[in-house]
């Protein structure tokens, strides 16, 4: 019987030293090892009460002003107050700052129909045959600024409802988009003459393409007695002034290195 | 940069080599619009109209680029639009590309002069536009909802209603009203023989 009256903990005990089953094996057991008591767990039935105070704020009311239940970790110095956006110190702008490139106008952002209308034709495509790489970069990003500039305005006029003005803008973008389209033109012509070139020198016992030594060696060049000879004339025909000119056109005609893929692009980044 | 020594530290930082923008890119095609900051945006951020192809980076290396703009972080979202006509009225109907945009913290900041006051519009011909535009919205909401007739009480009077009131109320002022006809030769007072 003293076994009977043994707490049920320790016949948990017994229970794990000897596998044996045995008749003082409390009822409840389901599980076949297990260290923890059964009739010792807290008791989980439905109605079983919890006594911790869930509510954190018990006691608190804002109708009766009960204040808080503790001591808040606060000082009761004055905050500062904001200072209105009119009362701030005004930002300026730098009258170099790069966005006003944006603006036709610094002070409208839009130009009135009357200036916008004011503008030349573009630049026609044998204008431009004229004009090497650089040049021709430049231009492009004039044209670019000015499409921006445009599109600000449009954009400024239309939400602000400033007025007419739409029209006029249209067609000065529709003008600047034309000397964009003579540029791609004439670019395109000197990849084509390039190509072309390229061709006819792999056929030519003169150009060396490989890239080693000079890449033009002429079959027939004059000896320096001649070489005085032809200066003489030369001079004779700066004097008249109508040689020079005609080599004009054959030097322009050369491509230009940029518009060659496979060369070295210039390093320094477009501005 | 007025100072010597500001300067001096902005042609040494443009000796360390750059971390970005060293692609080249050639011909760039794009058309990037400036817009007009919100009510309350900070002045050292800036909105863009960008194509939908443009990322951040690209942002980024065009403003430094181009406008010689520095920028320290760049947010961007995309703006769907709704559902149109081909045509005003009719025409079949079609969903508009979106629309990129794009904001920029700058390294200096920028403040948006005010907008133009509706006075100041004359050369824009405002008082015209203003007029057509209002007329177009009234056509409009008309078309929406033909039903939707604007009460008579709220529309504004007729010409003949507000002569009419003009002179109600100047005979109102003056107190009396006449005709400017005289019937006494032709009507007699009958009540005047009668005996109660």
């Amino acid at each position: 019987m003293a076994a009977a009256a043994m707490r049920p903990s320790m016949g948990a005990l017994g229970r794990i030293s000897s596998s044996t089953p045995s008749p003082l094996r409390p009822l409840t057991q389901t599980a076949s090892i297990s260290t923890t008591a059964a009739l010792l767990k807290r008791h989980k039935y439905r109605e079983a009460r919890v006594y911790r105070d869930n509510s954190k704020h018990r006691g608190e009311s804002a109708i009766h002003r009960s204040g808080t239940r503790w001591r808040l970790s606060m000082s009761d110095e004055p905050l500062p107050r904001p200072v209105p956006r009119s009362k701030l110190p005004a930002i300026e702008t730098d009258p170099d700052h790069g966005l006003w490139d944006f603006f036709a106008n610094r002070q409208m952002i839009s130009d009135p129909p009357s200036e916008i209308a004011k503008h030349g034709r573009s630049w026609t495509a044998e204008e431009l045959r004229h004009k090497s790489w650089d040049d021709l970069h430049r231009l492009w990003w004039v044209c670019a600024k000015e499409r921006n500039r445009i599109a600000t305005a449009n954009w400024e006029r239309n939400k602000g409802e400033m007025g007419f003005g739409e029209a006029e803008a249209q067609k000065r973008d529709h003008t600047v988009r034309q000397t964009m389209r003579s540029i791609k033109h004439v670019l395109t012509e000197r990849f084509y003459t390039w190509e072309d070139a390229v061709k006819l020198a792999e056929n030519d016992p003169e150009v060396d393409l490989t890239g080693n030594g000079p890449a033009f060696i002429p079959s027939n060049y004059l000896e320096e007695g001649d070489v005085a000879a032809t200066e003489g004339e030369q001079q004779a025909a700066e004097t008249t002034g109508e040689t020079v000119e005609k080599a004009d056109p054959v030097t322009t005609a050369t491509p230009e290195p940029a518009t060659i893929p496979s060369s070295q692009q210039p390093t320094d980044a477009p501005r | 940069m007025t100072t010597p020594i500001a300067a001096a530290a902005e042609a040494a930082t443009k000796q360390l080599p750059r971390k970005f923008g060293n692609k080249q890119v050639f011909l760039p095609n794009h058309v990037v619009a400036f817009i007009r900051p919100k009510d309350k945006q900070p002045p050292n951020l800036a909105t863009f109209v960008v194509p939908l192809k443009f990322n951040k980076f690209d942002l980024r290396d065009y403003l430094y680029h181009g406008y010689n703009v520095q920028v320290t972080s760049v947010r961007s979202f995309i703006n769907r639009q709704f559902p149109k006509r081909k045509f005003a009225h009719h025409g079949r109907i079609y969903l508009p590309r979106p629309q990129k945009m794009m904001i920029v913290e700058l390294l200096k900041p920028f403040v948006w002069p005010e907008p133009p006051a509706k006075s100041d519009l004359d050369a824009f011909d405002y008082a015209t536009y203003k007029k057509i535009s209002d007329q177009r919205g009234s056509e409009t909401k008309k078309r929406i909802d033909p039903t939707k007739v604007p009460l008579l009480s709220r529309s504004p009077l007729p010409e003949y209603r507000v002569k009419l009131k003009e002179s109600a109320a100047d005979m109102a002022k003056r107190g009396e009203w006449s005709n400017e006809k005289n019937n006494d030769d032709e009507w007699t007072e009958v009540e005047t023989d009668v005996k109660v």
